[in-house]
């Protein structure tokens, strides 16, 4: 526990001191950091927790990312008013989606939910690219920009881990709490949970709108950062990131995959920045990670302090997880 | 026999064309511990599921303390005090033993949907004393997952207990246990069932486990109740002698 919090204190203290040290480019990136460790962890929470593989869970990240855009641009709204907006409809947008993905998704377990989310996601995605008045098309919606002070990369960069630091909290909270507990179980075993007297259908159903009203708040505060929202942001490879970096950092920790997060995007920069090989490089990474060290980064933590993780955590292992 | 606690009237359940249930009747009364037996495929297990919501009925009534439950979600059931066990041990492995019962306190006091208070502390004491109860106090730390089967059994045991049930339903509660093993298991079961006033229906296999606490015993044999009676009357029976206990009873 000591360890735990030490360690939690000092990634806190680095990440208010990093943008000092930092250009305006390594700040942007510092945010998408911040940004994409609340999708992945968003992510995992239905994942890790509840035992759900989404494929689709980019349809939050894009609906997120265009209910700010269009709130920013298209509303007529005040600047500042449409930004203090952003936050709260791009969540209750996400959760309405999530609700209405999720009513017919978490009917099905296993291979069948995952095939639902993504088809639904698939669906959004068309939408975003067909429905040009609204979404732009393909040129998605382009010169987001928050208002005022905020413009500046250093005071962004603070708005975002504000709204990531305030987010994780609550998530945390949540999968700490008698319905997180629930959640824990239905993923271990959904039918001696019915025989508890709980309506396991309606549980997965709000874990799924949860996680999606989070996902969407990730795609709105980045969408802002980075100026626009395209369509790619709805399809299926944007999908696949939150469950790379969760895979990359370990499910079984609450903080897993926002480390994942960190190490994916930065490593992402770094390398692409050097050869056009970046997928080769993280597939050998996938590879390395899964092979060896199935608990993921957060794992090797866990092992190295020798603290038994059976009851506490999330999932203990990624591979656990194909019901 | 006028107010059972279960009331199962004309059971009917198929699967295709075949007819696993034909037409099953059951009355248990209040603080009966009852034994069903019968040989492989006497539709015990489809009987089981049937009465616990897992599979719909073609036709028939199921009454739980009067009311119809006919058809109820197994959620339901368990709302209304109906808890059951599985023959394959049914627990959360990656819990650990004491998370299991407080899972289900947690679900008993409908808090399920509660979000922000953190879980570890709550029900710690009760789900403690239920452990203690089915002889599991020492093991309340270690991940489910890794307790021995006849442990395993004891924990679901425990986590059917923690719903505060009125009907326990347990499904070959023996099972994949050593011979002295299963009765010390059966006999747990019913010392708790008859502290607590529970009423409790059971499949079993093993004639001297059934012989050694039901008060009746209901045979069943291809989809139908072939016998019912005291132990003393179903051995005494020459039509289950022949189906099932082969004459060595």
């Amino acid at each position: 526990m000591k360890a735990r919090h030490a360690v939690l204190l000092t990634a806190a203290a680095a990440l208010v001191a990093l943008p000092s040290g930092l250009t305006d480019f390594w700040i942007f990136i510092a945010t998408e950091v911040v940004t994409f460790a609340l999708y992945a962890v968003s992510f995992n929470v239905l994942f890790g927790y509840g035992g759900m593989l989404s494929f689709g869970h980019a349809a939050f990240l894009g609906v997120g990312g265009y209910t700010a855009a269009l709130l920013v641009k298209r509303s007529g709204l005040p600047p500042a008013l449409a930004f203090a907006c952003v936050p709260f409809a791009a969540m209750f947008v996400s959760a309405a989606v999530a609700l209405v993905i999720g009513f017919f998704s978490v009917r099905r377990t296993g291979i069948y939910f995952s095939m639902l989310t993504f088809a639904f996601q698939m669906l959004l995605y068309t939408i975003a690219l067909k429905a040009t008045p609204l979404t732009g098309g393909d040129d998605g919606l382009t010169g987001l920009k928050p208002p005022g002070l905020l413009a500046r990369p250093v005071a962004y960069y603070y708005f975002a881990l504000v709204i990531t630091s305030a987010s994780l909290y609550v998530l945390y909270r949540v999968v700490s709490s008698p319905f997180g507990y629930t959640l824990r179980a239905l993923r271990a075993n959904a039918l001696r949970v019915q025989y508890l007297g709980i309506d396991v259908q309606a549980h997965r159903l709000a874990a799924f709108g949860l996680s999606g009203a989070f996902a969407g708040l990730a795609g709105a505060i980045f969408a802002l950062s980075n100026g626009n929202v395209f369509p790619g942001w709805l399809n299926w490879t944007a999908s696949a990131t939150p469950v790379v970096m969760t895979v990359l950092g370990g499910t079984a920790n609450f903080l897993g995959p926002a480390l994942g997060a960190a190490v994916y995007v930065v490593l992402e920069v770094l390398v692409s920045g050097r050869t056009e090989y970046w997928p080769l490089v993280m597939g050998l990474i996938i590879m390395v990670i899964v092979l060896l060290l199935p608990g993921g980064l957060t794992g090797l933590w866990t092992t190295a302090i020798g603290r038994r993780g059976a009851g506490a955590g999330a999932a203990p292992s990624p591979t656990r997880e194909a019901r | 026999m006028s107010n059972p606690i279960l009331r199962v009237e004309s059971l009917v359940k198929r699967f295709g064309g075949l007819q696993a249930l034909g037409g099953v009747d059951l009355a248990v009364d209040a603080g009966e511990f009852r034994a069903i037996i019968g040989p492989n495929g006497a539709g015990k297990s489809t009987f089981f599921n049937t009465l616990t919501g897992l599979l719909r009925p073609d036709s028939g009534r199921i009454a739980f303390d009067g009311r119809d439950v006919t058809g109820e979600s197994p959620h339901r059931l368990a709302r209304r005090g109906v808890a059951r066990t599985f023959q394959i041990t049914s627990i959360f492995p990656d819990l650990s033993v004491l998370e299991n019962v407080q899972v289900a306190l947690l679900a008993r006091a409908r808090r399920s949907w509660s979000l922000w208070p953190r879980a570890r502390a709550l029900g710690t004491q009760r789900a403690r004393e239920l452990l203690a109860l089915v002889g599991l106090a020492a093991n309340a730390v270690k991940p489910a997952g890794t307790l021995a089967h006849g442990d395993q059994k004891r924990l679901e045991l425990a986590i059917a207990l923690a719903g505060e049930p009125r009907l326990l339903l347990l499904d070959e509660p023996t099972a994949g246990m050593a011979a002295q093993e299963r009765l010390e298991a059966i006999r747990l079961v019913h010392r708790i069932a008859r502290e607590l006033g529970l009423s409790c229906v059971f499949t079993e296999h093993d004639m001297a486990v059934v012989f050694a606490v039901a008060t009746r015993i209901t045979v069943m044999h291809q989809g139908r109740v072939l016998a019912e009676g005291t132990p003393a009357e179903v051995r005494a029976r020459p039509e289950v002698q022949r189906v099932y206990l082969g004459g060595k009873a």
